[in-house]
């Protein structure tokens, strides 16, 4: 258990959202240990959605960050399924990420 | 446990406190046993009844309107007077529209064919002996969009037994579509209208514009991003109408979800459509051409409009869509600002939903129980959707400003005004200017000639205007009808027949004119 460690996931994009991430529906990501808040070093951060969001934002997208995210969180209109289940039901964005867990977002933004 | 900690940051921004997403536990509320997978407007469903009850809400919204008259509760064979056809756009909410269909009308047959054997196909059980689904492809109004009528025929391809049929945007300006569709010969020549006043002046075209150059001219003369996008959305609509006409479909079945309906209705009502509320969820609709003497009554039939989707909202659409792994075309988006009302309206509405899903319902469920006051007069020549009587008058008598004296002889005027044969929201649209200016450069239409305020009809509105008028509005309202009311508001009434026999006249003189 060292600050090195990192967490493999499985992320899918679908309904369009795809296309700002290299337009590939599926990647592992090995995500890294969010950094420790400074005045509590020895604390460890977990690494929840909130987390993966933004690195997903820095280091998977491609294009168009505001079509993603918004606020802080995924724009309104993108559901979220932990390993197939909504997120809603997992605590949002403060779900803590498991190894091997499948993170999928879908956008439902693209009409009728 | 998210329950009872709340994100204090959350609730000190929002103005409502925030509440949960889902109402009991996280166990599915049907089977009472699974645990949940996707909650739906705070009740949590597992994916095992997911499915069941997304094809059931389907079916709830489409199949009692399948028979010419409603069958209420009672159980009674699905009869339908014609073939079916569903509006395709690429996007999420046909895309689970045609599956559902396919799923629900057209595998079960397959299935029960198969079972049988080759000898006895058990057609008689199925609902609708064509399904077809009709793509309108908008990439030739804009420049630098992609055509993707292939990919599009390979989403509906995935189906068997449905038929592609795709259209062109700029199909609205031929006429060569219109003498296809209606069965009626087009006037020889089209109408050019003046866009530089609120009249909308009308006069014959000079010119002989393919139809894509047409819809540019058009297009490019409306005056807000927002006319850009309604215009087109009125387009498709009459292309989709007039397909299923000539298709002899007796419904037309669009992919409209409960979200898209909530954003529709607010939409239509900010930009005048108020008084046609009840057809933004359901719409019985007659071809505006009268069928000439020779022809058979089926050709009067109408199209029925459905919303199927239109209890299901976009998350469930998108959940179906991810759990049955159907690829998503995408639907294409007019290219233009992102400050039209209908974008602002869906990122209002969107938002909303996310923290407050069941407001989004009410909405919708609100706003369908909306009766608008007043009668209906003459249905619109652009959009074909009914005007307001009384808002036709006022337009008439706006219109008669411009006639120098209330005298029988000075209604043969050539100065013709659209106007008072438009709905409000087309006449909004066709005229009124956004405080901001005209549409900005970035909309990348194709600037060319020399700037003339004169742009095209459509074809059915040519069609609508050289038709006579006494064979204008064979379904509107009853024969009956027209008698009871015409006695009732007897000025009213004379005055617009009038108006409208006038401009047939004039339009008759224009042609032989030209012709000649
Ligand atoms: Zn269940
Ligand atoms: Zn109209």
């Amino acid at each position: 258990m060292t600050d090195s460690q990192v967490l493999n996931l499985k992320v899918e994009f679908g309904g369009g959202l795809e296309l700002l991430f290299d337009k590939k529906r599926s990647h592992r990501v090995a995500l890294p240990s969010p950094p420790s808040s400074p005045p509590d070093a020895a604390k460890k951060t977990p690494a929840d959605i909130n987390f993966l969001i933004h690195w997903l934002k820095d280091n998977l997208l491609r294009e168009r960050a505001e079509l993603f995210i918004e606020n802080g969180t995924v724009r309104p209109g993108i559901l979220v399924l932990v390993n197939d289940t909504d997120w809603e039901l997992e605590g949002e964005g403060e779900y803590v990420l498991q190894e091997g867990d499948e993170i999928v977002f879908i956008s439902t933004l693209h009409g009728g | 446990m998210s329950e009872s900690c709340g994100n204090p940051n959350v609730e000190s921004e929002a103005v409502m406190p925030r509440k949960a997403k889902f109402d009991k536990g996280k166990t599915c509320v049907k089977c009472k046993e699974n645990p949940g997978n996707l909650v739906i407007r705070h009740a949590v469903y597992c994916k095992d009844c997911f499915g069941p009850l997304i094809s059931s809400r389907f079916r709830h919204a489409l199949e009692p309107h399948i028979n010419a008259t409603p069958s209420g509760p009672r159980r009674v064979a699905l009869k339908p007077t014609g073939d079916l056809l569903v509006g395709f756009s690429g996007g999420l909410g046909s895309t689970v529209l045609l599956d559902l269909v396919h799923h629900s009308y057209l595998l079960k047959v397959v299935a029960n064919v198969s079972k049988g054997g080759k000898a006895h196909p058990r057609n008689n059980e199925r609902v609708w002996k064509n399904v077809r689904a009709c793509y309108v492809e908008i990439a030739d109004a804009f420049p630098g969009m992609k055509d993707r009528i292939e990919d599009v025929r390979a989403a509906v391809g995935r189906y068997d037994g449905v038929e592609f049929v795709p259209v062109r945007i700029q199909d609205a300006f031929d006429p060569t579509w219109w003498e296809k569709v209606s069965g009626k010969p087009a006037p020889p020549l089209g109408l050019d209208i003046d866009l530089s006043d609120e009249d909308v002046r009308i006069s014959s075209s000079n010119s002989d514009s393919t139809p894509i150059s047409a819809l540019h001219s058009y297009l490019r003369k409306l005056p807000t991003p927002t006319a850009v996008h309604s215009t087109i959305s009125t387009l498709i609509r009459i292309l989709l109408l007039y397909t299923a006409h000539a298709t002899t479909s007796s419904h037309l079945v669009q992919g409209t979800s409960l979200t898209s309906l909530s954003i529709n209705l607010i939409s239509s009502i900010s930009q005048g459509g108020g008084f046609v509320v009840p057809q933004v969820t359901q719409e019985e609709w007659f071809p505006r051409t009268s069928p000439a003497p020779t022809e058979s009554a089926t050709a009067r039939r109408s199209v029925r409009v459905i919303r199927p989707l239109r209890d299901i909202g976009m998350k469930e659409c998108a959940a179906w869509a991810w759990w049955n792994q159907l690829p998503i075309a995408g639907k294409q988006k007019v290219p233009v600002s992102r400050q039209t009302i209908d974008d602002l309206t869906k990122d209002f509405i969107v938002g909303l939903e996310k923290d407050f899903p069941s407001t989004v319902s009410t909405i919708a469920k609100t706003v369908a129980k909306l009766a608008p006051k007043g009668d209906a007069g003459d249905r619109c020549v652009m959009c074909e959707l009914p005007t307001q009587r009384s808002a036709q008058e006022w337009k008439a008598r706006i219109a008669i400003r411009s006639f120098t004296a209330p005298d029988p002889s000075t209604t043969l005027s050539p100065a013709t005004s659209l106007s008072p044969l438009l709905c409000y929201s087309c006449h909004t649209t066709l005229t009124s200017r956004s405080s901001r200016g005209a549409i900005p450069a970035q909309t990348g239409m194709p600037v060319a000639g020399p700037p003339s305020p004169l742009v095209p009809l459509p074809a059915w509105t040519v069609a609508h205007l050289a038709a006579p008028a006494d064979t204008l509005e064979p379904h509107g309202c009853s024969p009956s009808d027209s008698t009871r009311e015409g006695e009732q508001h007897g000025e009213v009434w004379e005055a617009k027949k009038l108006s409208v026999d006038d401009l047939r006249t004039l339009v008759g003189d224009f042609m032989l004119d030209d012709d000649s």
